[in-house]
């Protein structure tokens, strides 16, 4: 009797160990397959670095035929001596950092500002604010133009037609997800920092920027990614080719009429991202915890 | 679990963002330009010079200012890689002239330069495009009248005519005209063996060609594949042969009535019944937005294209070891009564900002780099081959004139070049939808109009922007 039991429980074992191999084997499989599927682009791309011209076009094969490293080696050539791949990467974080850092600085303080504070015009200059989130880029090109142009700014060898901007809060988006992200939390402990006696400056930096981390990576990768991947700003600001950033130098072999090897802009895009995936997998878990919180919670 | 699943998902969703990201600045750049260069020039000998040149650039050397001169210009490596060392070259001849150059890929240049066209701090010499005059100077303040240089810079290397298309709304001339481009037939040489026929010198031949390709090699090949816009120029070449005036007059008046322009699309029907050209549908099928990267054209299974000369090279480049098979062809005779007829054009132009402070060194650098000896052979074929005779006679005595080029010029020209009017052009008619050229030829083969409905539209569509005489 007791035996039977014991059989009977440690087939049910089995049969339960069972089970969750197969599942984690289904999981896997599946996790596999969608993600080669996923990443199978970035693959074939890597693999055209290695290819000519004719092989990239007619084969999805992503290992190349005739290897040739014809790709790599153009693109470490420099244009006139001005502009090389190394200096077209030093110059985009050159302006892509501040940008960065001068973002997250305008926009926190802009959501801190909205989210914890009533004053005379907040509703109107919000929903002015939020309606900013809809106007696409590309009608503000020429005023922009013009104006900065006024400024002195464009050709500037500091970016600063592209720089400044960042200053004054104008990534409507972040402000709207710090906004929603600060509403989570609890005003009790600012009154408690208040009775501690910090102002209101002092309470923003050591108690709500901690609180808001998360929020402030995302913000900080999602701007990264955008300015460094900038192709037309670059384009109308910066006017002198020793200090075009990576987006332009990669695309200045593209010959629309003559036809140029892909190979080589595909090797030069390459390596120019390779500094954008390695900050995204190191702040991957903040990244994702930012969005998600701001996400779920909002 | 739950954050987990979420985690993978956002992070493919990141990877797709990034692969999005290079994708679009790796492939977008297909904008049919009007730019163009030709076969990289190989390195460049000391040429012989003509007493002309020398004349021309002795009597600019005399005195100038020293002074720095802005300048920039589009296009791929080459291009950049010879226009730097013709750069080098003018600043060691004048020495306190120092040229501050801009350069880039054509995607996206437009934009920003129109946008220095509004603020006005466009660099002092350009590289321009000939549709450019009448969008950006329209009034003739933009670009420097050239004539008033013409003591520095040599107009007399250009023959007339071609200078005089080049004029704006006030008679100034506003940019040199570098070099011309035409449309013309390039056949897959080894296709055609492959069905035992010869490369079609007559239009017969080329009606006939379809069904031979389809005997005997396949369904899937045929002897001339035309996009949208291709359609529009061959349907415009019919419409010349059958009635000799250009569609749009040089006063800019559309020439031809809804019904011949419906012949003209009935000819383009025709050429898809017959198996001639494939149906949009199935080039679009492809995914390829250019020959060049069709694996069909590579292949072999699309055995001719109807190009700009100019941009013949990157489809003998796509055809890798085999580039030789493809040959330039020959203007079909039988076209109609009135001949046959080429489209010609300006390939692209260098113009002087009529804001700059040194009219006369921009000169000297346009004139260095255009009819000098030294400065030509450093430019080499880079943006076609040049209109000015001193760089001509330069470079055929330096044998750096490219033979097909050479030979698919001569077919333009012999072919009674027509006059082109930019408003061919106009971003209402050419380019992504909606423009007329790609909705009414997509919509035709599809067969969603007939060919009465598409003369209709395309009419409408022109005489909007140029009235019916």
């Amino acid at each position: 009797m007791a035996n039977t039991k014991t059989k009977t429980l440690s087939q049910a074992q089995a049969r339960i160990e069972r089970r969750r191999i197969t599942s984690v084997i289904v999981r896997y499989v599946i996790l596999i397959v969608v993600g080669l599927i996923m990443v199978y682009p970035l693959i074939w791309m890597v693999g055209a670095t290695f290819k000519q011209n004719s092989e990239i076009f007619t084969t999805l094969n992503p290992i190349p035929k005739e290897p040739t490293t014809q790709g790599y080696i153009d693109a470490m050539k420099s244009y006139g001596g001005n502009i090389n791949i190394w200096r077209a990467m030093l110059n985009t974080y050159s302006y892509v950092i501040p940008e960065v850092v001068l973002t997250i600085i305008s926009s926190v303080l802009t959501a801190y500002g909205f989210a914890r504070f009533r004053f005379k015009g907040h509703d109107i200059m919000f929903t002015a604010m939020m309606a900013m989130l809809f106007l696409p880029q590309v009608v503000l090109n020429v005023p922009q133009y013009l104006l900065y142009n006024k400024f002195g700014w464009v050709g500037s060898p500091f970016y600063l037609a592209l720089i400044v901007p960042t200053a004054f809060a104008t990534e409507t988006y972040f402000i709207f997800m710090l906004i929603q992200f600060l509403r989570n939390i609890p005003k009790d402990l600012e009154e408690a920092a208040a009775i501690d006696g910090c102002n209101t400056l002092q309470t923003l930096v050591r108690i709500i920027v901690p609180m808001l981390m998360p929020a402030i990576v995302s913000c900080a990768l999602f701007k990264f990614m955008w300015s460094s991947n900038d192709f037309l700003g670059p384009l109308l600001y910066v006017n002198t080719p020793a200090k075009y950033p990576a987006t332009i130098f990669v695309k200045l072999s593209m010959d629309a009429d003559t036809g140029f090897n892909w190979n080589r802009v595909l090797a030069t895009s390459l390596i120019s991202i390779l500094p954008n995936i390695c900050v995204f997998f190191a702040a991957q878990n903040q990244f994702v915890d930012g969005i998600s919180a701001g996400g779920v919670k909002g | 679990m739950k954050k987990k699943v979420l985690a993978v998902m956002l992070s493919s969703a990141m990877a797709a963002t990034v692969l999005a990201g290079c994708g679009s600045s790796g492939s977008s750049d297909t904008a049919a330009t009007t730019a163009a260069t030709e076969a990289a020039a190989p390195a460049a000998t000391e040429a012989a010079t003509t007493a002309a040149t020398e004349a021309a650039a002795e009597a600019g050397s005399g005195d100038y200012e020293n002074c720095t001169l802005t300048m920039d210009w589009w296009g791929g490596d080459s291009r950049h890689e010879a226009t730097q060392k013709a750069i080098d070259g003018f600043k060691a001849k004048y020495p306190g002239i120092d040229v501050q150059v801009n350069f880039g890929a054509w995607s996206d240049w437009e934009t920003a330069k129109a946008a220095e066209y509004v603020s006005g701090n466009n660099p002092d010499v350009q590289q321009t495009n000939f549709d450019w005059i009448g969008k950006y100077d329209a009034d003739g303040t933009t670009f420097l009248d050239l004539n008033t240089v013409s003591d520095t810079f040599d107009l007399t290397q250009y023959d007339q005519s071609v200078l005089d298309i080049c004029k704006d709304s006030k008679g100034g001339l506003a940019g040199i005209p570098v070099a011309m481009t035409g449309r013309t037939f390039y056949w897959n040489k080894a296709t055609f063996d492959q069905a035992g026929i010869e490369t079609p010198k007559t239009l017969a031949d080329l009606e006939a060609a379809g069904a031979t390709f389809k005997d005997k090699l396949g369904d899937n090949y045929y002897p001339l594949v035309i996009g949208e816009y291709d359609r529009a120029i061959l349907m415009t070449y019919y419409l010349q042969a059958q009635y000799g005036e250009p569609i749009i007059s040089p006063e800019g008046n559309f020439s031809y009535t809804q019904d011949q322009l419906k012949e003209g699309i009935a000819f383009i029907d025709k050429l898809e019944d017959e198996h001639v050209i494939p149906t949009e549908e199935y080039i679009l099928g492809e995914g390829a937005d250019s020959m060049d990267k069709s694996a069909r054209f590579i292949n072999g299974e699309y055995a001719g294209i109807f190009e700009w000369d100019t941009a013949a090279k990157k489809y003998i480049t796509a055809l890798g070891d085999n580039g030789s098979n493809l040959v330039v062809g020959t203007p079909f005779a039988d076209m109609g009564p009135k001949g046959t007829g080429s489209y010609q054009k300006v390939s692209l132009m260098f113009s002087i900002s009529a804001k700059t402070e040194h009219p006369h060194e921009a000169a000297l650098l346009l004139n260095y780099l255009l009819n000098d000896p030294e400065g030509v052979t450093a430019m080499g074929t880079e943006r076609g081959i040049p209109n000015s005779k001193a760089a001509y006679d330069t470079l055929d005595k330096a044998g750096m004139i490219d033979p097909m080029n050479a030979e698919a010029r001569k077919a333009v020209e012999d072919s009674n070049p027509m006059y082109w009017n930019p408003l061919f052009d106009d971003s209402s008619l050419k380019g992504d939808s909606p423009a007329l050229y790609t909705d009414v030829f997509d919509q035709l083969s599809y067969d969603q109009i007939d060919e009465a409905a598409a003369a209709e539209a395309l009419y409408a569509g022109y005489t909007a922007i140029a009235p019916a005489k």
